[in-house]
């Protein structure tokens, strides 16, 4: 296993004293079902090239604030604006068009299309974000080249493990070379071996400056992966710890 | 509460959307279902049902009432052979007329008769009540079209007979035999002298001609010498009406046939793709411990309730709903008014869950044999080979990746794709067969009517109406008087009756034509050789080829009144299902001299310049004295028929859209983990709207397409099967009633059907919420 590295906060185009600007930023952030409070007060940033962390019990609310920043839900009061876009305030089609171009989620379970091929389904995103099929699928087909599953292309996601199938939803994330990629549980459906894989693979990404914000239960991917973690308990952010840079 | 009993409660409950489909589907297809089969069992041997209902005459026989006392008419009905008689009824021939300037007048044979109930001829009083008292008449509901503001004739209208004798409407009424085209009371009839006494007979022995005539011999022989002046048989009424009928009997079969078979594919379709998106379900079920026999009960009584409950009110809303269009039908068809009958009730209702319960009773077998692991992972989405193929050729296409991933759904889930595109191309197929039966029956009307030819007809001659009134202008006075009225063009006359021809086994009708007929309509019914173009030709109506044989080329042998002359048959035309020889003048004054001494009316067909006004021309007829009307004479059968068939098509259709509806429906559901998958990457609600609604656009242009050609095909064989039955040859153009604007409506029936039915649920997966749909996979 590799030894657990703290992230770079800033990507090397940045100066070092000053700061990269705020991708994420999430003010008073408040989500109810019925009786429920799932958000309470939530407030946070997330900058540029940071990999963050949300870590907590289930029903804490780390995924209701996940989905709340990839404008999958909306918020009952409070903010989120997610490069310099206040997100809260888009309409359906709004918010269709925004996670396009800003952001791409990695799930627990890969969510991939049966009906596609692997090359298809990476394809597929791009061709969304308005690519002629061509270009889309030679994008797509150096994505995985670089991850490592070109050689899969032309399989159905049936026939895959769990890590490559996990590797075709990571590429299909990064076809439209979002400014956040979220992940939830990313790990979580894999075994050790290919979750480990995956942690590099989340690792590599962020020290080429992709933001990343990930929820998970897994401490160990967590410290892997992140430079900050952020624990929530009963819908409040409860805790917050930097990790050492790595020098 | 059973294990059982609590998930079939909990998952009609919980699957509201799925338990609704499965009502309304079942709902229509048990309504469609009953007015499917009691249009069939309505459409068989509706004249043997009729004349039973109303116990109509085998024979009806006319008496000279000078001659022939009552005493001795009545004494007929105690002959043997006469299992049952009514009458003796006086009867007259008259002329009734609207009191007005251009007053509508009405030649109409009058019978006095009490009651219209009696051992035979039970009149059907369709509209207000029976003469009672002097003065109230009772018109034959033939005569007018009821509850129809449009009609000079209403219950309260005055009327005058020609001898001057006042009449108010009371009532209409039919009668199958047409015994009668009035009736008043015998006292009345007595007032007014009747010439002649009507008695109706039915026989114990009545198959054949033979049959018939060897009773009229015997009734003949019980009265005075010449008494007997005419009679009518039964046997020639029948074939009448089969003649008439024939051709819409066939097509209410083949739309009866159709709706079933829509109603049995959609049933199968709606339930056995409940079944297989509920196979996860079943599969958890299984690993909780219910046997494979629980898990299909579950199945069968979970798309068993909401079936009974559909099964039950469409039951109902079918019977009113075929009663009500029946009624109408039929009896503007003059074929009384069949109920619905139980046994069609009966059989939609059991018959409807049962389908419901043999379609899911395959998937549910399945189930039965899968073990919980199989079923919970048979549960995702379809995976087909063919399927995944055709995605991979779409996704390299420029389409919009939306219309693309929709244009591939249908081929993940062939079976079901298949019975939808089934039940759109039903659906076209109707909609095509009923636009050609309305184009066919506005075309064969016009056709026989030849109303574009020849605008107007005038009735005169010694057997005129205005003869009956005493002031008959002679033959040719008629025709001079109209030749040289303002706007006509042109005027043939043409007298119609009986005359024998050697060889012939019935005695075919002669048309004898006199003046051009070259331009009057009868060359656009050739079906072979030309029309008449010199003196001694013939043309023949079709259904002589096929009763007698002849062909263009043929000589015809006449004979009246022990003259004879012969005729060169040149053409065959359509006809309208009689056996009919249109010959000239010349061969009548041949075989009659004294053509004004055979007393029949002559018919003068009148055609006018381009842009006359018939009802104009019409009013300057009656100022004249004589009495004329429209050819255009509107088709109480064809409109019935076209109306009937459009109702159907209408509910065949929305079955179809229910049929689209439920697939994607299920298609959603089944796909709810990708389609927010999609709308986590960037498809915007549109572009899931547009994908589903691609999904079943696609199978709405394939269906249009082959139910069009389907619907065309039909049409063809169903009309030459029709006329064939009515030994009728149509000329083809009647059959090329397609034309291109058509086609393309046609066509677009197809993609309406799967638009309507795609559209809602194909809303609903647009705004499935993502984070809802990924937690709760």
């Amino acid at each position: 296993m590799r030894p657990p590295r703290a992230r770079p906060y800033v990507d090397g185009m940045n100066d070092a004293t000053d700061p990269p600007p705020v991708l994420v930023e999430l003010d008073r952030l408040r989500k109810e079902y019925g009786d429920t409070t799932a958000l309470d007060d939530v407030s946070l940033t997330i900058r540029r090239g940071e990999a963050l962390a949300v870590m907590g019990p289930s029903g804490s609310g780390k995924s209701t604030m996940l989905n709340m920043i990839a404008g999958l839900d909306r918020p009952t009061s409070g903010t989120v604006t997610v490069d310099g876009k206040e997100i809260g305030g888009l309409d359906e089609t709004g918010r269709s068009l925004f996670r396009r171009r800003t952001i791409s989620m990695i799930f627990q379970f890969f969510n991939l299309l049966d009906d596609l091929t692997v090359l298809d389904n990476v394809a597929l995103a791009a061709q969304l974000a308005g690519a002629r099929a061509p270009q889309a699928r030679k994008r797509a087909l150096d994505l995985l080249d670089e991850l490592g599953i070109a050689d899969r292309r032309d399989l159905y996601p049936a026939t895959l493990s769990g890590g490559e199938r996990q590797r075709a939803a990571v590429a299909r994330a990064l076809v439209n070379r979002p400014a956040l990629l979220l992940a939830d549980e990313p790990t979580g459906a894999l075994d050790s071996q290919a979750g480990e894989q995956v942690m590099d693979l989340l690792i590599d990404l962020n020290q080429i400056g992709q933001t990343l914000l990930i929820v998970t239960h897994d401490p160990n991917l967590a410290v892997r992966c992140a430079g900050r973690i952020v624990e929530f308990a009963d819908g409040r952010i409860v805790g917050e710890r930097t990790l050492e840079r790595a020098s | 509460m059973s294990a059982v009993w609590s998930v079939v409660r909990a998952a009609v409950r919980r699957r509201r959307f799925q338990t609704l489909a499965i009502a309304l589907v079942v709902l229509f297809s048990s309504a469609t279902a009953v007015a499917a089969l009691a249009l069939l069992a309505a459409s068989s041997e509706p004249f043997d049902r009729v004349f039973a209902e109303q116990r109509s005459a085998h024979v009806t026989v006319t008496f000279d009432a000078a001659l022939a006392s009552d005493a001795d008419v009545a004494a007929t009905a105690g002959l043997e052979g006469v299992s049952a008689a009514a009458g003796p009824f006086g009867q007259i021939a008259t002329v009734l007329e609207l009191p007005g300037e251009h007053g509508v007048q009405l030649p109409v044979t009058i019978a006095g008769r009490d009651d219209p109930g009696g051992p035979v001829d039970r009149v059907d009083l369709r509209e207000g009540r029976w003469a009672e008292a002097p003065g109230e008449i009772v018109l034959s509901s033939a005569f007018a079209d009821q509850g129809s503001s449009a009609s000079p004739f209403q219950v309260g209208t005055d009327l005058t007979a020609s001898d001057g004798t006042g009449f108010t409407v009371v009532g209409f009424a039919s009668s199958f035999g047409r015994t009668a085209g009035a009736w008043v009371t015998a006292d009345q009839m007595a007032a007014m002298g009747p010439t002649a006494t009507q008695m109706l007979y039915r026989l114990t022995e009545h198959e054949t001609d033979a049959d018939i005539d060897e009773a009229l011999a015997a009734i003949t022989a019980a009265v005075p010498a010449d008494a007997f002046t005419g009679a009518q048989s039964y046997l020639a009424l029948k074939e009448d009406v089969s003649a008439e009928l024939g051709i819409f009997l066939v097509l209410l079969t083949v739309f009866g046939i159709l709706g079933l078979a829509v109603a049995v594919l959609i049933v199968a379709n709606v339930v056995g793709g409940a079944v297989v998106s509920g196979l996860r379900h079943i599969g958890i079920l299984k690993a909780l411990g219910f046997t494979p026999r629980q898990v299909v009960l579950v199945y069968l009584a979970m798309v068993s309730l909401p079936a009974l409950a559909g099964a039950a009110i469409g039951t109902v809303l079918g019977h009113l709903l075929a009663t009500g269009v029946m009624a109408d039908t039929f009896r503007d068809a003059g074929l009384g008014s069949p109920t619905v009958s139980p046994w069609a009730d009966a059989a939609a209702f059991a018959g409807m869950p049962l389908l419901v319960v043999l379609a899911a009773l395959a998937p549910a077998l399945r189930a039965h044999r899968l073990s919980a692991a199989e079923a919970i992972s048979a549960g995702g989405a379809p995976r087909s080979g063919r399927g995944l193929r055709v995605q991979r050729r779409l996704s390299g296409t420029p389409l919009p990746r939306s219309v693309s991933l929709g244009l591939g759904l249908p081929f993940a889930r062939p079976g079901r794709t298949a019975l939808t595109a089934a039940a759109v191309v039903l659906g076209v197929t109707t909609a095509t067969f009923t636009a050609g039966l309305a184009a066919f029956a506005t075309e064969v009307d016009a056709m026989i009517q030849r109303h574009e030819a020849a605008e107007v007809e005038v009735l005169g001659g010694p057997g005129g109406p205005a003869a009956e009134s005493g002031t008959a202008l002679g033959d040719r006075e008629t025709e001079a008087l109209l030749a040289g009225m303002e706007d006509v063009s042109n005027v043939t006359a043409n007298l119609r009756m009986p005359v024998s021809a050697l060889g012939f086994a019935k005695t075919p009708t002669l048309w004898f034509i006199r003046g051009d007929s070259s331009d009057m309509g009868f060359d656009e019914q050739l079906v072979d050789g030309r029309w008449l173009g010199a003196p001694g030709e013939a043309v023949v109506s079709s259904k002589l080829v096929h009763q007698n044989g002849v062909e263009p080329g043929d000589e015809i042998t006449l004979e009246l009144d022990g003259r004879t002359a012969t005729v060169s048959v040149v053409g065959v035309v359509m006809g309208s299902g009689t056996g009919t020889v249109y010959t000239d003048w010349g061969i009548l004054t041949g075989l009659a001299p004294d053509v004004e001494g055979l007393g029949q009316p002559i018919v003068y067909e009148v055609a006018l310049e381009s842009g006359t006004d018939p009802a104009a021309f019409l009013a300057a007829v009656e100022d004249e004295g004589l009495f004329g009307q429209t050819t255009r004479q509107s088709d109480a059968t064809g409109i019935a028929v076209v109306a009937l068939a459009t109702a159907f098509a209408l509910m065949l259709g929305a079955v179809a859209a229910l049929g689209v509806f439920n697939t994607v429906a299920l298609d959603a559901r089944e796909r709810r983990r990708d389609l927010a998958m999609l709308k986590s990457i960037g498809m915007t609600p549109r572009q899931v709207e547009a994908m589903m609604v691609t999904s079943m656009a696609a199978l709405g242009v394939i269906g249009g397409l082959a139910g069009i050609g389907l619907g065309v095909l039909a049409h063809r064989q169903v009309m030459r099967l029709a006329a064939a039955a009515s030994q009728i040859d149509m000329p083809d153009s009647l059959l090329r009633t397609w034309n291109a604007p058509l086609l393309v409506l046609l066509a677009l029936a197809g993609l309406a059907i799967a638009v309507a039915g795609a559209y809602l649920p194909a809303r609903r997966a647009a705004r499935l919420t993502i984070a809802e749909a990924l937690r709760s996979e």
